[in-house]
């Protein structure tokens, strides 16, 4: 059922951008949605991780394998780049993952540029490069404002902020999740999700 | 050297009386004794002394993680509940009991591997542990509320990701099986616990943390957390949530033939609704932290008391099926198991206390107006409500039944404590515990199993509650299309031998009995039970969950073979402390011993070891009978495979020292020399 929601929040995404988003273009296959403050556009991610949250069985195995393998072996949730949200008198359970949204929020709001949309590989995955992160959570706070819990994390022992990268490509919570609640899509010529084709989460 | 993974480095200690907190390194006790049930043995061997009843002040309540605990490692949700157990009967002694769930790995990431609760509170109090810190709050608001409210209460304070260890009524009233609840149906219920907690005037315990737990070799755990996976569970079909997508995967739990999922097997009223998508109702795999395979499932529907579903959510009132055969498991069935878990009352003892209660009515041994109990509808919501009620509140009859169903039978005596037999078959001071109904009546139904009885009797609670022995035998029936109820040894047999042989070093172990198919084979019982005794150890000490480990039995492959060194690998690659699978059950040995020698203590010998007359005088299916000197040949070759005096069954001296538990050698009393001739 979820998976029929998330992709009607997919497709009705796809509809609606091209009404809401005026300034998406494109350029040869790809469409470029994000304008940072310079004017510069970012290309839209061609991968994210979709959720089926009724499958969920509320392990935290993702949570785990991320902080795991990110967090150079510190395992807990709260290193984890996406977050098993659990009402566990309702039963109800679903992780809540980073969109790689269309027109990022948090990449507009990094004051140093390490909010980045990572080219080199040609996903154009929403990374943080850590080499110049401050620590100062301002992309923490901007994502807040439609997502909660904010999809990047304020690492308290190394005074930065993390995010999901999609583990460069091949994302291991996709991999572990024993019940396959999460899966990766893909798309030549960019996703069209996350904000602002959703708004609040 | 410390290792440099897995443990968080620090046990809370709260002394109730005084108020106040302190803490002690855990490296004053690891990695020798683990944690867990290891961890929890020593440090009730070096603080409770053989005086201090189970609901006395100076009683501890040790909460104890292990090093695997809030890693990615399969399992690792689990928590190990430790102390003088007031269920165990008729004297108290040590116990166990494990709780799996969420709790266990906030408890590490709030910075402590472990919690040592002694003392007693003037009034009911609380505690709130966070980030290396610990509060003891006030609780009168909460006492007398049930485990959902009182959790939903702390949910409001400390926020939705707190988890909550906590009793209801039955625990508060000092109910000798009461249990400590988490969530929605997570409980550590045999050893009545929670009633150890209500002693103390402490309604819940509850943990928040934000830190982490260092995995030594991340990169190793996640090879091994993959291999792990790849052998227990497959993705869902999106269809539904209890079949693997890849076609013919069984999951390899129970031994492959049951699959995911709590009330999946029960057909009835409940399950129809939660198949019918309009209902409301519904039904969805639920899984403990960390752990591929979701055993349990969630429940939910418009007018039931939602949770999570496993065997005591599923066979706590079974006489409810018999009372409405049309509706199988009904809503009320179900209902009385949510009833139980919301006074905190364990359910296990409960499938006791109900047939047995059942089974003095019909000889007229106990009646309606002097119980106040409607014995006629057994089966009834009326009955289960009444019952419950009672119980939790120590009402009437309910106040007898609040001690247990062995204390109450011989409160009773004559006819009626003879009629408990059947449900508590350890004789001698140490009992306490009900049988698991299918197994040592004889696998699975009808038929006698040396090492099962010999678990039994050397148990400190209920034996076999490491179920992976188990599920071997049924997957060795799964395969021959038989199942649990229907499985004949013979036929087994053969699909054993490879298995026992990888596990236990022989074929021949395979083979219950003789080839003459009239009498059992005990040869193999001593070396198996041993050997089972140090995978259990290990299990409840890394802690791991029965469910997976120890990986005996393949479901999928053609030789069913599994492989049992998983443990030692998640250890070594968490703490980075090295341990080879061997290293590994010399430790078990030990932790093994050290149980022991806490029984020794207060007056366990050779003679508790031993079952009611009844599971001597019963012939199984196949003619074949548990033979007493059978039994006492075996315990001899056990206890001399331990390393223990063969005629007292107390560990000696040397073999104390050589295990390097010098400290408890000499706590030990010196036993007399040995006299009679041993068989």
């Amino acid at each position: 059922m979820a998976k029929d929601v998330d992709r009607r929040i997919f497709l009705k995404g796809l509809t609606l951008s091209a009404l809401a988003l005026g300034d998406v273009v494109a350029f040869g296959d790809l469409l470029w949605a994000s304008t940072l403050a310079n004017g510069q556009k970012v290309a839209l991610a061609k991968t994210a991780i979709f959720v089926d949250k009724t499958l969920c069985s509320g392990c935290r195995v993702c949570e785990m394998v991320c902080s795991n393998l990110n967090c150079e072996g510190r395992n807990t949730s709260s290193l984890a780049r996406l977050s098993v949200e659990k009402e566990y008198i309702k039963g109800d359970y679903g992780p809540k993952v980073c969109y790689q949204c269309s027109d990022p929020p948090c990449l507009k709001v990094c004051p140093v540029g390490a909010l980045q949309v990572e080219e080199r590989s040609g996903a154009f995955t929403r990374i943080i490069d850590d080499s110049l992160c401050i620590g100062c959570q301002q992309c923490i706070e901007a994502c807040q404002q439609y997502f909660r819990p904010p999809r990047p994390k304020f690492d308290v022992q190394k005074q930065q902020s993390i995010e999901c990268h999609l583990c460069f490509g091949d994302p291991q919570c996709v991999k572990f999740c024993p019940m396959g609640v999460l899966r990766v899509e893909y798309s030549e010529q960019g996703l069209l999700v996350g904000y602002p084709v959703i708004k609040e989460d | 050297m410390t290792p440099s993974g897995g443990w968080v480095g620090k046990i809370l200690r709260v002394d109730l009386t005084t108020g106040k907190t302190s803490e002690i390194s855990t490296f004053d006790y690891v990695p020798k004794f683990l944690g867990g049930r290891g961890l929890g043995a020593k440090i009730c061997w070096d603080e409770v002394s053989s005086e201090v009843g189970a609901f006395d002040p100076e009683n501890r309540l040790i909460l104890a993680t292990g090093p695997l605990q809030g890693t990615l490692a399969p399992s690792s949700g689990r928590l190990t509940v430790v102390g003088k157990s007031p269920q165990t009967g008729p004297i108290e002694s040590h116990a166990r009991s494990g709780v799996g769930g969420h709790f266990a790995p906030q408890l590490k990431w709030a910075g402590y591997d472990a919690l040592i609760i002694q003392g007693r509170a003037s009034k009911p109090v609380y505690l709130w542990i966070t980030d290396q810190k610990a509060e003891i709050l006030d609780a009168t608001s909460l006492w007398g509320l049930d485990t959902y409210q009182t959790q939903q209460m702390i949910w409001k304070l400390h926020g939705d990701k707190t988890r909550v260890m906590v009793i209801g009524k039955a625990g508060e009233n000092r109910s000798r099986i009461a249990c400590i609840l988490t969530d929605t149906g997570d409980a550590a219920g045999q050893g009545g616990f929670g009633g150890v907690m209500g002693s103390k005037n402490l309604k819940a315990i509850a943990v928040r943390g934000t830190g982490s737990v260092t995995v030594a070799r991340p990169k190793e755990l996640m090879q091994l957390t993959h291999d792990i996976h790849r052998l227990f569970a497959r993705k869902s079909l999106k269809s539904d949530p209890f079949q693997p997508e890849e076609k013919d995967f069984k999951y390899n739990i129970w031994g492959g033939g049951y699959g995911r999922g709590g009330l999946t097997l029960l057909d009835g009223e409940l399950l129809d609704l939660c198949n019918d998508p309009s209902s409301g109702y519904s039904q969805t795999p639920d899984g403990c932290f960390s752990c591929p395979v979701a055993c349990r499932s969630r429940v939910k529907g418009p007018d039931i008391t939602p949770g999570v579903a496993l065997c005591a959510q599923s066979y706590m009132y079974l006489e409810s099926m018999v009372q409405e055969p049309e509706k199988g498991y009904s809503k009320i069935t179900w209902q009385a198991a949510k009833l139980a878990d919301l006074y905190g009352i364990n359910s296990y003892e409960l499938m006791a206390i109900i047939p047995w209660l059942s089974d003095c009515y019909r000889e007229k041994l106990i009646s309606e107006q002097e119980t106040g109990l409607p014995l006629n509808e057994i089966g009834s919501w009326k009955f289960i409500s009444v019952l419950l009620q009672k119980m939790a509140d120590r009402e009437g009859f309910g106040d007898l039944l609040a001690e247990g169903g062995l204390r109450a039978a011989a409160k009773l005596g004559g006819k009626a404590e003879e009629l408990s037999w059947m449900y508590y078959p350890r004789a001698g001071k140490f009992g306490g515990y009900r049988e698991h109904w299918v197994y040592l009546g004889g696998f699975p139904t009808g038929y006698a199993v040396p090492t099962l009885a010999l678990m039994w009797v050397l148990d400190n609670r209920d034996a076999l509650v490491s179920h992976s022995y188990i599920s071997m035998l049924w997957g060795a029936a799964f395969i021959n299309g038989q199942n649990a109820l229907t499985a004949v040894p013979e036929e087994i047999f053969p699909i054993l031998k490879p298995v026992m042989k990888a596990v236990y070093g022989s074929e021949e172990a395979a083979e219950f009995f003789q080839p003459d198919g009239k009498s059992l084979n005990w040869k193999w019982a001593a070396p198996i039970v041993k050997r089972y005794h140090e995978h259990s150890l290990l299990k409840d000490s890394y802690i791991l969950c029965d469910i997976l480990f120890p990986y005996m039995f393949n479901a999928n492959s053609p030789d069913h073979v599994g492989d049992t060194s998983f443990e030692s690998r998640l250890y070594s690659a968490v703490t980075g402390d090295e341990m080879s699978e061997e290293e590994s059950y010399r430790k078990g040995e030990m932790l093994c011993t050290l149980e022991r020698a806490l029984a020794a203590r207060v007056g366990r010998t050779r003679g508790d070891d031993i079952f009611h007359d009844i599971y001597f005088e019963k012939e199984d299916a196949g003619g074949r009978k548990y033979l007493r000197e059978d039994l006492e040949r075996s315990k001899s070759d056990y206890y001399r495979l331990m390393g223990w005096d063969v005629e007292s069954g107390i560990p000696t001296h040397s073999t104390l020292e050589r295990l390097g538990l010098k400290d408890v050698a000499e706590g030990l009393v010196k036993k007399p020399e040995p006299g009679l001739p041993i068989p």
